[in-house]
């Protein structure tokens, strides 16, 4: 919320948490540069790979926080918009583009005209519909993903050439291509940062709380979510269209419903409507999904109970647990 | 007759086999405080629905200013000059009182898809929400969470939302529902001030603040204009006293 206001003042003893808060966040990004460089002195090239999805992954999640944290959104289609932009980068490569950088702007765009589409018709409804509506969308792409056999159908479609990076490079490059998806999850992340702090941020969480009031206060309700809709749906396509070059590969179990779920499980993890819900739910989520698979084939089970704890005990999930620990400390 | 500031013509609404509205015939003058007192069940609410856009009517035109806003919705007739409050309290219950206030006037004062600038730097939004509290008694509650508030407060914080659109007609809808005597008197004095900058449609069941605040009264019954006239013309309306006053002991 607005800064310009704040509470009287932090207690002077506690003035140090504030600032470690603040230089946490470009710690983590000191940090995460540095991987690549550090991963192969400690033996952990495996985790390169791992880490850059997550990081995808995020952007995906962010998204979807955005769009169901800020804007009161419940959609259960991410995963089609997000399967949109993998088969925009399916169909370029198969036209022959082999740069990175229109690919991914390409999926940028048609993904924000696809979720424009739908949000133009499911934004009508509210509620269970919505979410059955954007699920319904979702598994129409998902079937037509299914039927496309020039992108090779339910087998999906191998990318067997690396998209050019520019200046020689390509997304073969693990660490070249790690530093570029850590760049634009962090653009996306300060993006969302931004836009929350914003006019079009208020007025969307204004819309959230309050539908009636806010119509009534003058503001054109309909056209705000779509536009939210059609942002957050470009940012899921781009998150898409990374992770088709992070597996060079695309399938339509990309776009399975189950995958919508289990993003917004992670947000509702993380903290909805949280500035850190997004990032943090998905690292808990494949960090420990990754952990558990180490050790047992039945990893989905301590998963569930961590999910249940987590909505009983930390009802504003785990950012929002984390917020008020450091305001009592 | 188009002199008027605000009028309804032959207003009609069916829910199914209910008409809860029939051919309303309503104006509201410049400068006027007109109010609609009617029992319950009488189509009070579904009309002020009616006029600020939340319902559709079947038939009938409405006009502000001599400009036809029937075909417009709701927020498009806020920004032609009619807004309204709710009669439950319809405040942002988790933001502070300025926050609110913020939100309220940046709906009028320029676009609210810029997504990059932070609002907290705006400062003329900033000064427009502190003119606001002050004009309505809000400046010492600015910083407190909204739903916090004393019910008569978060009532005031409603209007206040209501009237950063500068409206040229507010509708209040039961404003004092739910009051005590003494934040009653505090809105009926709030209401008198609010006559220099705008013209009020009001609804409400407390008839000592409508026969003290009213220039004229407009009665409904079963969906239908019972009778319009000044306060001692509809005091004196035999049917009115029939339908109306009588039960609900007039002041």
């Amino acid at each position: 919320m607005s800064r310009f206001d704040a509470a009287p003042s932090a207690v002077p003893a506690a003035d140090l948490a504030p600032l470690a808060a603040r230089l946490l966040p470009w710690v983590l990004l000191g940090l995460l540069a540095a991987f690549p460089l550090l991963a192969p002195v400690f033996g952990l090239e495996y985790w390169l790979g791992f880490v850059r999805r997550l990081l995808i992954v995020m952007i995906a999640a962010a998204s979807l926080n955005f769009l169901l944290g800020y804007g009161g959104m419940a959609a259960l289609g991410h995963a089609g918009v997000i399967g949109v932009g993998a088969y925009t980068v399916v169909a370029l490569v198969d036209a022959g583009v082999g740069s990175a950088w229109l690919a991914w702007g390409a999926a940028l765009a048609v993904s924000a005209l696809a979720a424009a589409a739908i949000g133009a018709l499911s934004l009508r409804t509210r509620g269970v519909y919505f979410l059955m509506i954007t699920l319904a969308f979702a598994q129409m792409l998902y079937y037509l993903a299914v039927s496309l056999s020039t992108y090779g159908g339910d087998d999906g479609y191998g990318l067997y050439t690396p998209l050019a990076l520019g200046a020689g490079v390509d997304t073969g490059d693990e660490a070249v291509f790690f530093w570029v998806v850590l760049a634009i999850a962090a653009a996306v992340f300060a993006l969302f940062s931004r836009v929350a702090a914003s006019r079009f941020g208020h007025a969307l969480m204004g819309i959230r709380d309050n539908e009636t009031r806010m119509s009534a206060l003058g503001y054109p309700v309909f056209r705000l979510k779509l536009a939210a809709f059609a942002g957050a749906g470009a940012l899921a396509g781009l998150a898409g269209a990374l992770l088709a070059s992070h597996n060079a590969f695309v399938s339509p179990s990309l776009m399975h419903w189950t995958e919508s779920a289990t993003l917004l499980v992670m947000v509702v993890l993380g903290g909805l409507g949280r500035r850190w819900g997004a990032p943090l739910g998905v690292a808990v989520w494949l960090v420990l999904a990754e952990l558990l698979k180490l050790h047992t084939e039945y990893w989905h089970g301590p998963l569930g109970l961590l999910l249940i704890a987590v909505v009983f005990l930390a009802p504003r999930g785990l950012a929002g647990l984390l917020a008020r620990r450091r305001r009592t400390a | 007759m188009s002199a008027s500031l605000f009028r309804a013509e032959g207003l009609v609404k069916r829910f199914g086999g209910l008409l809860a509205t029939d051919r309303v015939e309503l104006t509201v003058e410049a400068g006027e405080i007109h109010a609609l007192i009617g029992p319950n069940g009488a189509g009070k609410s579904t009309l002020v629905n009616l006029i600020s856009g939340l319902l559709t009517p079947d038939a009938g035109r409405i006009v502000l200013d001599g400009r036809d806003l029937t075909a417009l919705p709701a927020h498009r007739r806020v920004a032609c000059g009619l807004s309204r409050c709710f009669q439950v309290t319809s405040v942002f219950g988790a933001n502070t009182v300025f926050d609110n206030l913020l939100l309220a006037v940046q709906a009028h004062a320029g676009s609210s898809f810029r997504c990059f600038g932070r609002r907290s730097a705006e400062t003329r939004l900033h000064e427009r929400a502190l003119a606001l509290a002050h004009a309505l008694g809000l400046a010492e509650v600015l910083h407190r969470v909204a739903a916090a508030l004393p019910h008569g407060m978060q009532r005031r914080l409603d209007v206040a939302l209501a009237l950063a659109a500068e409206p040229r007609l507010l509708l209040l809808d039961e404003p004092m529902a739910g009051m005590g005597p003494e934040d009653s008197a505090q809105m009926v004095a709030l209401i008198r001030g609010l006559r220099a900058r705008c013209a009020i449609l009001l609804i409400e069941h407390d008839m000592d603040a409508v026969f003290q605040l009213a220039d004229r009264i407009t009665v409904l019954a079963s969906g239908r204009v019972l009778a319009t006239g000044a306060v001692g013309y509809i005091r004196a309306h035999p049917e009115v006293q029939a339908v109306y006053l009588g039960s609900e002991a007039p002041a």
